[in-house]
């Protein structure tokens, strides 16, 4: 069997049964590293002793018939903007490139004591903003599926990892569309819970009222599984929120809408072709299926523009060369702080950080940051309002499938729009997954994103996983077939 | 001309809670640089703030008892400026949505109480603290040292209208400040120790003026004297630039604390935009009635109120005010020694006179607890009836701070009773007049200065027991 493939509760059966070992599928994820890291240069860092080590102290645990939980012995790889102590938290970042982390983030105490064996950190976009993991400092990720396509961002190496099987699952930070848009780039399942149902605490922020942790996976199951114990309320985190999962009844059909805007101008046809071929789908189990219209999706791209880099450019503020990271000479306090900046902060970091720093200017705050929280509150309203009606929502998770390196860092709002049908989900808070349904014309994966109301989480994994039971998706790439 | 100077104070008021504003670290207080820190108040990359319920509980206290209105749905806002000791290179603080608005506090002028008007009270962060090396600014210095042991401390700033008067004005309401927040028992209240930090905001405008002159920010005063030289010194600067016809720049200014000068920190042209935006890291400060309420009820008394109460008793403003100030324990004392006596003067000159400076002297710490106000009012009664004199009085409080005495049996097996039997005295007087004749013709020829004489002959013939004035009425009735 592949094992990289396989999902965590079949594995966990085997590991209780003694028929595998954590140590066995460590080596394996291992040797898929191995295979994989010079084609697509997905993590950053692998803990190989730290790895073994782990791995076989949950081979103890098995072998004394005490797992600490269904996680244990589960290979994970983390995006490098997720804390984990006496090791690097680069961000991809020049400015980070030096600095190791004296603590845990919330959610990798929590998989610690899961019994979860860390494989290392991914690569990102640096501080997590970018669609294509280009604006890495340390060199982009490739597409597991064409090495010559992007893998997404800002998740590209969270995604690509689970793709090529180097990691069982991972764990990405989704701002904008971080976690789908990647993952649906790489043929994986992404899934964007409720905001503050998984502690930021940890989590190196980027734009803190949208940041949100959340798995990448070979499956919606897995997602549930490693969704489940990283969630709750983490007294570290003030805008974490209690685990009060609100349930929509799952014994009758449910009611999806499929969302108009999503489905027109800038959106190709092959991407609209998988939300209709899954409408079907949902409708052959008598689903009922109809057209909703949040016309303020249209500005939702430019209200996350002035809200993100805002709180961007206050929240990376900190990062000046005094206390820790990269340091640039400078004859005074000031030029030194200046210096560091602009030589530790890639091009799209230090464009947001202007942008945002513009925004909240006095003069300019009513005008753009203002109207952007107004607007903000107000998309929010609607979805409310939309989710009166129906119980889901469908869409295509991004625009077209993963595209070519080079092919949009000559135009940023090119570049953008790919997080056209994510961002939505960020402003107003929702649950949201991405599911991997097909393949482009190229080869290349397509999927479709589920949304619910916010706190509607389980209920939606459930959902999610009824959908993907339908779908017949290959999920090996081909680099994978090629390595076996 | 006259010229009208207006004054607004803006003080932070560091609380003494026993951690910091957003993490666990414990408040220190020692020259040993960066003993408590965290990833939060270092600024750690993904470190989060959560709020000190007790540091919100203090400022809503401070902000109740100088009567401002509570936001009961307030915000953390964040204030964005880099410097070195400012770990997030931005500080959480509040900004249209603080604790408390529109409040008032009484101060104490020598004419009488005046209201200043309270603009805000509101939550701040601190900063850590820099040592700049080569020279006292960060730049010229060669290097700077950083200690980010106060970073995070909770402070409160206390935002004045621009309503006070004079120096004089300002002091009184620091002054004022200063005892609400040690009466509040929220702060240490040391200024020495930077426990209260004060900016003075100043402007001249000609008399009969509409606006207000041009606003100038005095920094780095350090005591209540540098803070009363500083705006006179700026006063008087304003004053000289307006007569002469000369511009007055809006800037900050520092106080030169060895030239006794204010001299220009830079103007407001070029000063930091903040770019406040509420903190997304933080949910809004929801004060509930509820909250408040309980708040209202762990209030103690306020300085106003003492004073209101002492006034109420006899004593004046100026011996209201003193006493107001004074520990819990002095003031209680002397309200319930006072309630028994009935009478304000003695027992105001004996407790907080003599017996503070008894104490004192005797380098006692603790009141001990058989002297209280039922053998204090037992000896300030004997003085008011005339049964001892106010300087035996004194005597019977030495020993009754020594030994638990009765006031009584001690004043009278030791001697000190006065002897105030009129007919008693009378003998005496004859007696004396009797053996000074002489003395007694050269008054009645108008050598009056003899009076005190004859006194003294009377108090020596009668063994030190007599009550002065008694005899002195006496005599001079006899004369």
């Amino acid at each position: 069997m592949n094992l990289s493939n396989s999902s965590i509760s079949e594995i966990n059966k085997l590991y209780k049964n003694k028929e595998l070992k954590p140590s066995e599928v460590y080596e394996e994820v291992f040797n898929n590293a191995a295979l994989s890291e010079s084609i697509i240069h997905a993590h950053l860092k692998l803990f190989q002793e730290e790895g073994i080590a782990a791995s076989k102290l949950s081979d103890a645990r098995f072998a004394k018939g005490k797992q600490l939980s269904q996680l244990d012995g589960i290979p994970i790889a983390i995006k490098d903007n997720i804390n984990l102590k006496n090791h690097e938290t680069t961000c991809s970042s020049k400015m980070l490139s030096n600095y190791i982390s004296p603590y845990d983030a919330t959610v990798i105490s929590k998989l610690r004591n899961s019994g979860v064996v860390f494989t290392g950190k991914t690569n990102l976009d640096e501080f997590a903003m970018g669609s294509s993991t280009e604006n890495s400092a340390f060199g982009p990720t490739k597409n597991p599926w064409n090495p010559q396509h992007v893998p997404g961002g800002s998740s590209g190496g969270s995604a690509a990892v689970v793709s090529v099987g180097s990691a069982l699952a991972s764990l990405g930070s989704d701002t904008g569309g971080s976690i789908r848009q990647p993952a649906s780039f790489c043929g994986v399942v992404g899934f964007k819970p409720t905001y503050g149902t998984v502690s930021r605490y940890g989590l190196v922020a980027f734009a803190s009222s949208l940041d949100q942790i959340g798995p990448i996976t070979n499956s919606v199951e897995d997602a549930k599984i490693i969704f489940n114990s990283i969630k709750g309320h983490d007294p570290l985190d003030s805008t974490s929120i209690a685990d009060t999962s609100i349930e929509i009844p799952d014994d009758k059909t449910a009611k999806v809408g499929v969302i108009k805007e999503l489905m027109e101008d800038g959106i190709s046809d092959e991407s609209k072709n998988e939300v209709e071929k899954t409408i079907k789908l949902l409708e052959d189990q008598g689903n009922k299926v109809v057209e909703v219209s949040l016309p303020l999706t249209k500005v939702a791209l430019s209200i996350y523009y002035l809200i993100a880099p805002a709180e961007c450019s206050a929240n990376l503020s900190r990062f000046d060369g005094v206390r820790y990271g990269s340091r640039e000479f400078g004859e005074t306090s000031y030029q030194m702080m200046e210096n560091t900046r602009a030589q530790g902060f890639g091009e799209e970091v230090k464009k947001r950080i202007l942008l945002g720093t513009y925004a909240l200017s006095a003069g300019y705050y009513d005008a753009y940051y203002g109207q952007a929280l107004k607007a903000r509150s107000l998309i929010t309203k609607d979805f409310e309002n939309i989710f009166k009606d129906v119980d889901y929502l469908i869409s295509p998770t991004t625009p077209t499938p993963a595209f070519k390196f080079g092919e949009k860092t000559e135009n940023p709002l090119e570049m953008y729009m790919s997080d056209l049908c994510t961002i939505p989900a960020n402003l107003a808070g929702l649950p949201a997954i991405s599911i991997p349904t097909g393949l482009s014309s190229e080869n290349m994966p397509l999927s479709v994103q589920l949304m619910s109301p916010a706190r509607t989480d389980s209920s939606l994994l459930k959902f999610s996983e009824k959908l993907e039971n339908l779908i017949s998706f290959d999920q090996r790439t081909s680099l994978l077939k090629e390595m076996k | 001309m006259n010229m009208i100077p207006t004054i607004g104070m803006e003080t932070h008021v560091e609380l003494n809670t026993n951690s910091k504003m957003f993490c666990n670290c414990p408040v220190v207080e020692t020259e040993d640089p960066n003993i408590s820190l965290c990833p939060t108040c270092l600024g750690l990359p993904g470190a989060l703030p959560v709020p000190n319920l007790k540091a919100i509980e203090s400022i809503t206290m401070l902000a109740l008892s100088a009567n401002c209105s509570i936001t009961n749905n307030g915000m953390f806002h964040r204030k964005n400026y880099f410097y070195p000791d400012l770990p997030k290179n931005y500080q959480i603080s509040q900004f249209d949505l603080p604790v408390g608005v529109n409040g008032s506090l009484e101060i104490i002028l020598d004419e009488g109480i005046e209201t200043v008007e309270i603009e805000r009270v509101h939550m701040e962060e601190d900063t850590g603290k820099s040592k700049h090396k080569g020279s006292g600014r960060i730049d010229s210095a060669t290097s700077t040292l950083l200690d980010f042991n106060r970073s995070g401390v909770p402070l409160v700033e206390i935002v004045t209208k621009p309503v006070i008067k004079s120096s004089k004005e300002a002091v009184s309401y620091i002054e004022e400040l200063r005892q609400l927040v040690i009466d509040l028992g929220i702060s240490e209240g040391k200024l020495e120790k930077g426990n209260l930090r004060f900016d003075a905001n100043i402007s001249v405008a000609k008399e009969g003026d509409k606006e207000l002159g041009v606003k100038v920010e005095i920094k780095n005063m350090n005591s209540l004297r540098s803070l009363e030289k500083a705006i006179d010194f700026e006063i008087k600067r304003q004053t000289k630039l307006i007569e002469s016809n000369e511009e007055i720049i809006q800037e900050t200014r520092h106080w030169d604390e060895d030239k006794e000068v204010t001299s220009s920190m830079r103007s407001k042209e070029g000063s930091a935009d903040y770019r406040y935006f509420s903190d997304p890291d933080l949910p809004n400060m929801i004060l509930t009635d509820e909250f408040i309420n309980n708040i209202k009820k762990e209030i103690p008394t306020l300085p106003s109120d003492k004073r209101k109460k002492l006034i109420d008793t006899g004593l004046s403003m100026s011996e209201s005010n003193h006493l107001g100030k004074s520990e819990v324990w002095i003031y209680d004392l002397y309200l319930d020694t006072q309630k028994l006596t009935n009478d304000c003067k003695t027992t105001y000159n004996l407790i907080t006179g003599e017996l503070q400076g008894q104490l004192r002297k005797a380098e006692i710490e603790n009141l001990p607890e058989w002297v209280n106000s039922e053998r204090l009012s037992e000896i300030i009664t004997m003085i008011n009836d005339n049964k001892i004199s106010f300087t035996s009085g004194k005597e019977v409080l030495t020993n009754l701070i020594q030994n638990e005495i009765n006031p009584t049996d001690f004043a009278e097996s030791n001697n000190l009773i006065q002897e105030n039997d009129f007919d008693e005295i009378s003998k005496i007087v004859k007696d004396v007049f009797e053996a000074n004749k002489e003395v007694v013709q050269r008054i009645k020829d108008g050598e009056e200065k003899l009076v005190g004489f004859l006194v003294g002959q009377i108090i020596k013939s009668s063994g030190g027991n007599i009550n002065p004035s008694i005899a002195k009425d006496l005599l001079l009735k006899e004369l």
